[in-house]
């Protein structure tokens, strides 16, 4: 049942709601998973796939037969390590060593955890992850090679990390920053991106442009770091790095004092710069791929990151509450998001858009901001020119010739307008004396008045007339 | 940004950096010496008297004007230098005869001046400050436009002052391994909305129609992108050309077309577009506004073609030059900002100074410098 409040507020959003409606009604799946045809263990697998992920599910499971299972498991792996890395009640000295088993134990049968708290959400996935090995085993070699190598890389990664957070090392600089965010997203990139070329449905060059499979990743994890700010400061958690809010405030907590609201937003303004940077190499990867479902599962979250930044940008909300996308929003990002990079590139242009509408000239990274949003347009632009440098060239010459009638033209045209308005005038006067006015007494009496008026006029006229 | 350049200066030779002491030129300058090495630097303006670097920088300051040929020879006989950068050019804002007339005789014959003295003396690098506007009848947009798009000339070109850069830059270049001097080698540098210290254009403009009140209103949805260039960059540019140029005179064979920097064009921009008013908001706050975004009155392009339109009908009534007027309102609601890939790729350009710090050092020498007038 809708709550009252989304009844009120789709009733004064109509435009969501029809996106709501085209979405489930209207979707129609490239690929659409067949249960009778999967074995028990993987329609358990599905099972927690559907339990762990929002978001991600509905849309790995259109994805094409051949790579629907491969990233099935790939995700559930890697929620499987999140979900000892989250989880606060193993103590360190058995989570860091398992962090760095983890990739022995997805090959040993029959291997399950039931150690982890009992309110960590995704335990029932490790309590029964032996059903998800059984799979992994039935994998082509080459997709469980890569499975694997992302698998030992964030494993240690984790525990690098998990060791770090014991020592109270929070995170320092951007560097570091972006070494966390390769961590946690740029290495899921990785791992799919090979996925995707092992099973021929992207252009093997993005392999040797791997900067834009990180790109990808990181505005994903930036945005969310963003986004997240309050709920990770209220779990006593910490992404934002010192180098950036240290230059606003001088203790982290002082960033969601309600008196700190302005520095606060000049620090979230430069968190969004330097998320925006990577919008334009993640249009550049999605123009790899060669297949739709697997598009889609890419451009998705693309789409919602740069919706998601338009919200949260200038926003003072993040500071005190948890905000996100409408779903309304979120159902038009994702219409959007299944046709092609076209499309894509309307969507970011309109974001990007918005962004810069809200852009600050108060803010100290104003004109950055605004280069960043031109640096998005500009990407757009090579790669669906609107403009063809042979045919600028003879539009050129036609429009020059028009320019030059185009001075008389409004000059006729001010000139028939003045002429009417003379004519009605004189015609008003004309009945006017007809029916007795007396002109003659206001040339003489009221002189003065007259071309005081006559002064003012001409004065507000060159005033506003003046430079611009 | 690209960082300073590199340790070891790269050397230069002797260069004569013609309108020296001018806007660009002086730029040129400071870099030469900050960043390059150079065996003599030598300025030839045609009043020798603003922007000089200190005498013990060693700097030869020599007033001459190019056009006139005779003494441009002479000097460049006696000079004797391996590179001539050419920045100097009237400021571009001014119609009627006079303006056209000075144009004409700085831009086109001056230029003509300048490669016919190259020639004679045995100069082997030329290097023309040219300008994007070359490219623009100034009411299309130009969007991510690059060195292929044509260049606007004659009846097409409404502003004179680009048609004579137009005819400079085709000078210049023509003279690139011609007949009779084959081995004085060219290149011309592209810049578009050109800014910094020294600047009385476009920044110090900015700045006046703050000063007055005037910067509440936003023409247009400010959707057009636009390119405005940091003046150290454009310098940078020039004197990354000028190198390209030497070391393609001491190689054996000719460069491969994809590398070739002689006899070619290059934009050059900050590489940034920002959005057109952004950029005046950027100015105005740093010369003191407090304005927030959505403060602006903005009025349609339509509303303001039309009140140019009554604007430049009033003034031309009162017989005065209409400061308000319709191509004022065109420029601020126009796309323009290109692609420098090939400056990029050709002479290894990347701009030196962000927008952002350009804006700042360029605000604060102009408030410096009205001070310094309201004195006077």
């Amino acid at each position: 049942m809708p709550s009252i409040k989304s009844i009120l507020y789709y009733s004064f959003h109509p435009v969501q709601l029809r996106s709501m409606i085209q979405w489930k009604v209207w979707h129609e799946p490239v690929h659409r998973r067949d249960p009778s045809k999967e074995s028990k263990e993987l329609t358990t697998c599905f099972h927690y796939l559907n339990m762990t992920s929002r978001s991600f599910a509905a849309v790995i499971q259109e994805l094409n037969p051949d790579m629907l299972v491969p990233i099935a498991l790939f995700y559930l792996v890697l929620r499987g390590l999140d979900t000892i890395e989250d989880d606060m009640t193993i103590p360190i000295e058995k989570k860091e060593p398992m962090l760095r088993d983890f990739d022995k134990y997805m090959k040993t049968d029959g291997w399950t955890f039931d150690g982890n708290g009992p309110n960590e959400k995704d335990r029932d996935l490790l309590v029964h992850f032996d059903e998800v090995i059984v799979e992994l085993k039935k994998l082509k070699k080459n997709y469980y090679d890569i499975i694997e190598d992302i698998t030992i890389k964030m494993a240690n990664g984790m525990a690098d990390y998990a060791l770090a957070a014991e020592n109270n090392k929070g995170v320092e600089t951007v560097p570091q920053y972006e070494e966390y965010c390769h961590y946690v997203a740029g290495l899921v990139g990785e791992g799919l991106t090979r996925l995707f070329v092992a099973g021929n449905w992207a252009n093997p060059a993005l392999l040797e442009r791997m900067e834009l499979t990180e790109s990808m990743g990181q505005f994903l994890q930036k945005t969310n770091i963003i986004r997240d700010v309050h709920e990770d400061f209220l779990d006593k958690r910490r992404f934002w790095p010192t180098e950036i809010w240290s230059k606003y405030v001088d203790k982290w907590e002082d960033l969601f004092e309600p008196a700190n609201r302005t520095k606060a937003l000049h620090c979230s303004s430069e968190m969004v710069l330097n998320a925006l940077k990577h919008a334009d190499e993640c249009l550049f990867y999605m123009a790899g791929i060669r297949e739709q479902s697997v598009f889609n599962f890419v451009a998705i979250p693309q789409s919602m990151a740069i919706a998601t930044i338009d919200l949260i940008f200038q926003n003072p909300a993040i500071f005190y509450s948890h905000i996100k996308i409408t779903k309304g929003d979120a159902c038009q990002l994702m219409i959007e998001s299944t046709q092609n990079l076209r499309v894509v590139c309307d969507t970011f242009k309109r974001y990007t858009r918005r962004i810069a509408k809200k852009n600050d000239p108060r803010d100290p990274h104003f004109l950055e901001i605004s280069a960043a949003c031109g640096k998005i347009e500009q990407f757009i632009e090579t790669l669906f020119p609107t403009q063809d440098p042979k045919k600028a060239a003879l539009l050129a010459e036609q429009q020059n010739e028009q320019a030059g009638a185009e001075f008389k033209e409004n000059l006729i045209l001010v000139g028939g307008i003045v002429g009417v308005l003379l004519f009605i005038s004189i015609l008003m006067i004309g009945v006017a004396w007809l029916c007795g006015a007396r002109f003659d007494l206001m040339f003489n009496g009221d002189n003065q008045t007259i071309s005081s008026v006559a002064t003012t006029t001409a004065a507000a006229i060159t005033g506003a007339h003046d430079e611009l | 940004m690209a960082t300073e350049k590199p340790q070891q200066k790269l050397s230069l030779g002797r260069v004569v950096v013609i309108g020296g002491c001018g806007f660009l030129g002086h730029h040129v300058v400071n870099l030469l010496l900050r960043s390059w090495s150079c065996s003599h630097v030598c300025v030839l303006d045609m009043q020798c008297t603003k922007n000089r670097r200190p005498d013990s920088d060693g700097v030869e300051y020599v007033d001459a004007n190019i056009t006139d040929s005779d003494q441009l020879v002479k000097e460049f006989a006696r000079i004797k230098p391996d590179v001539v950068i050419h920045t100097a050019s009237p400021p571009a804002q001014g119609s009627g005869n006079v303006s056209h007339d000075l144009f004409r005789r700085v831009n086109i014959e001056g230029t003509r001046n300048v490669v016919t003295a190259c020639q004679q003396t045995g100069v082997k690098a030329l290097v023309f400050t040219s300008s994007a506007s070359i490219m623009s009848d100034n009411v299309n947009d130009l969007i991510n436009a690059n060195e292929t798009y044509p260049i606007i000339r004659g009846k097409m070109q409404s502003e004179y002052y680009s048609e004579t850069k137009a005819e400079a830059e085709s000078i210049t270049l023509a003279a690139n391994r011609s007949e009779t001097a084959p081995n004085l080698l060219t290149a011309s540098i592209r810049p578009s909305g050109i800014f910094g210290e020294g600047d009385m254009q476009a920044i110090y403009h900015m700045v006046n129609i703050y000063e007055q009140g005037k910067h509440n209103v936003q023409i247009g949805e400010n959707h057009n992108l636009f390119d405005f260039t940091y003046v150290e960059n454009v310098a940078h540019a020039h004197l990354l050309a000028a190198r390209a140029l030497l070391v393609t005179a001491a190689a054996e064979t000719q460069p491969l077309d994809h590398e070739r920097v002689d006899g070619e064009a290059f934009l050059v921009t900050n590489g940034q577009p920002v959005y057109f008013w952004d950029f005046t908001r950027a100015v105005w706050h740093a010369a003191g506004s407090d304005k927030g975004p959505g403060s602006a009155w903005v009025m349609a392009r339509e509303t303001g073609l039309m009140l140019g339109f009554l604007s430049e009908v009033y003034f031309g009534l009162v017989r005065k030059p209409a400061t308000f007027n319709r191509q004022r309102i065109i420029y601020s609601c126009m796309t323009r900002y290109y692609d420098i890939t090939k400056a990029r790729r050709r002479l290894g350009y990347e701009p030196l100074v962000g927008l952002d710090v350009g804006v700042k050092r360029a605000v604060a020498w102009t408030l410096e410098q009205k001070k310094k007038e309201r004195k006077a």
